[in-house]
């Protein structure tokens, strides 16, 4: 049974509705609705491999600021992301910690190190 | 500090104001002041934790103090001296400025020219006129952003959010991430008020429903909110009757617009333009006031802090421009008129002399159009939207086609033949 799954693409102010078919033995079998060549490019990558850049925030202990905000220092897949939220939501930072500075390594095995994304002084 | 000396000073230190002072700087100035009501430089970026900062400036992605920090640093190391927890309270027609802070009282100076970069604020309830009780639990999409991003602290458990701008829809997602439910997302409009990177990547990786052509016609509850009936509207944005529904919640985000502030602009004799709520301003970002330039949020409200600084970088330079000649050579005289499905068009005047970016949004979204700047330039547009800004380059060239002696050009958006 051949299926269909729609997504909205992000390349332009267009936002065209891309429907993906896909095959008995999903496979991709064509595109409809996408009014470029990007659109395929776009629906492709997010029905193979959905990534997204985690950020947030974390408690911090020794700082009079309470929160340190952090990224993912590369997109993970998008699957990861409220799991993600779970590993911060028991991190402390200790300053001193500047931007780019590796807060928590290689979260959840997918290859990125959450970093810190502001400065954290005493 | 000698304030008598100063050469530039900028009010305001967002993104807007770093960019202007930086350029400010390199364009020569000797001193540049970057004045500022909060404790450090950066203004909003700091509670703009996510990312999409720097996508066009930088060719990267970063989040919104990353994006500051940059900025930051380069205002230090270009010799920008910042005067923090100093509020601007007064701006004189001749450039008079007045300020208080904790150390110094109340100080008067006269800088040679003035960059407004004040950016803008939220519109809030009473702004909207929704009827109901005024129980704890209504506040803006940015004061939201606030309490979760800086102060550490989640407003509610249960959310509504009242308006699709980018900041609302950024917010619905930082608040399912943190744990809340966000039960509703609802746009009067029959399209979102933000990007639609946005809509994919706030709302509809969390399946957080969005109600397009809807409203919240009441808010229910004493302490606390505990309710919003949402209606369907029709086409003049008016409730239709028989389609109220409550949504029980104990949040009312709203993320319903932004209002330039330009309370000193206004003090200081700045005319405005009714449509952005900014001063209307020539290429180089003058005002009606010679040497006083603005950029950014307080001119008309960007949806990308990338053109804030290149604008503001323009504003800079000629504030910089202007302190070392003591004049501006020559100010725009030509009228730039908005024109068929195009809401305004910044800058309002140009001199047709030097190569201009004409920044603008459109009233309505379309497809398949063209960009037509009088009949010296037409640009093809595959689609246009109200929330994403468009910017069309003219270069002295081209504007050397204009014809002697003219008075306006106007700018359409026009649709193309073909599908």
């Amino acid at each position: 049974m051949a299926q269909k799954k729609t997504f909205i693409c992000i390349g332009c102010p267009l936002g065209c509705r891309v429907t993906l078919t896909i095959d008995g033995k999903g496979a991709v079998a064509g595109f409809a609705g996408n009014k470029c060549k990007e659109g395929e490019k776009y629906v492709l990558e997010e029905y193979t491999n959905p990534v997204r850049t985690l950020t947030a925030t974390v408690l911090t202990e020794g700082s009079s600021q309470p929160l340190l905000a952090v990224r993912t220092s590369r997109p993970i897949v998008k699957t990861k992301l409220a799991e993600g939220m779970a590993v911060l939501a028991k991190v402390r930072a200790r300053p001193p910690l500047k931007i780019g500075d590796v807060v928590v390594p290689n979260l959840l095995d997918t290859g990125a190190d959450i970093v810190a994304s502001g400065n954290l002084s005493s | 500090m000698k304030l008598h000396d100063v050469d530039v000073a900028v009010i305001g230190a967002g993104p807007a104001g770093m960019a202007a002072a930086i350029r400010a700087r390199e364009a020569g100035a000797e001193k540049v002041v970057l004045m500022e009501r909060a404790e450090e430089l950066g203004g909003l970026l700091h509670q703009c934790v996510h990312n999409g900062f720097g996508l066009l400036y930088f060719n990267e992605d970063l989040t919104g103090p990353e994006y500051g920090h940059r900025f930051i640093e380069k205002a230090l190391d270009t010799g920008v001296t910042p005067l923090l927890e100093t509020m601007v309270v007064r701006l004189g027609e001749d450039r008079q400025i007045g300020a208080v802070n904790t150390k110094e009282g109340f100080i008067t100076f006269r800088p040679k020219s003035i960059v407004l970069a004040m950016g803008c604020r939220e519109r809030s309830r009473g702004a909207l006129n929704i009827p109901g009780t005024r129980p704890a639990g209504v506040l803006t999409a940015g004061t939201a952003q606030r309490y979760v991003n800086v102060e550490g602290f989640v407003p509610g458990k249960k959310v509504v959010i009242l308006g699709s701008g980018d900041i609302g829809m950024i917010m619905a997602r930082r608040l399912t991430l943190e744990g809340a439910r966000v039960e509703a997302v609802v746009e009067i409009l029959p399209y979102i008020g933000g990007l639609i990177r946005n809509e994919v990547q706030c709302l509809h990786d969390f399946d957080i429903p969005l109600f397009l052509n809807h409203t919240v016609t009441q808010i229910h509850g004493e302490e606390r909110v505990e309710a919003v009936t949402v209606a369907q509207v029709n086409g003049n944005r008016q409730p239709v009757a028989g389609t109220q529904r409550t949504i029980a919640c104990d949040t009312l985000l709203l993320s319903v617009g932004l209002i330039p502030e330009n309370e000193l602009s206004i003090m200081a004799g700045v005319r405005l333009d009714p449509v952005t709520g900014g001063a209307r301003v020539d290429e180089t970002r003058q005002t009606n006031i010679p040497g006083v330039f603005a950029g950014g949020n307080v001119l008309h409200v960007h949806d990308l802090v990338d053109n804030v600084s290149w604008e503001s970088e323009m504003a800079g330079e000629s504030a910089a421009r202007f302190a070392l000649e003591g004049k501006q050579k020559e100010s725009g005289k030509i009228v730039v008129r908005a024109g068929r499905n195009i809401r305004y068009v910044v800058p309002q005047t140009i001199s047709g002399r030097r190569d201009t970016t004409l920044y603008m949004r459109v009233n309505e979204p379309e497809e398949t159009v063209r960009i037509k700047v009088g009949d010296i330039m037409t640009k093809g547009v595959r689609a246009v939207k109200p929330s994403e800004m468009l910017k069309i380059e003219l270069s002295a060239e081209k504007l050397g086609k204009l014809r002697e002696g003219t008075k306006e050009i106007t700018v359409d958006c026009e649709k193309r033949g073909g599908k």
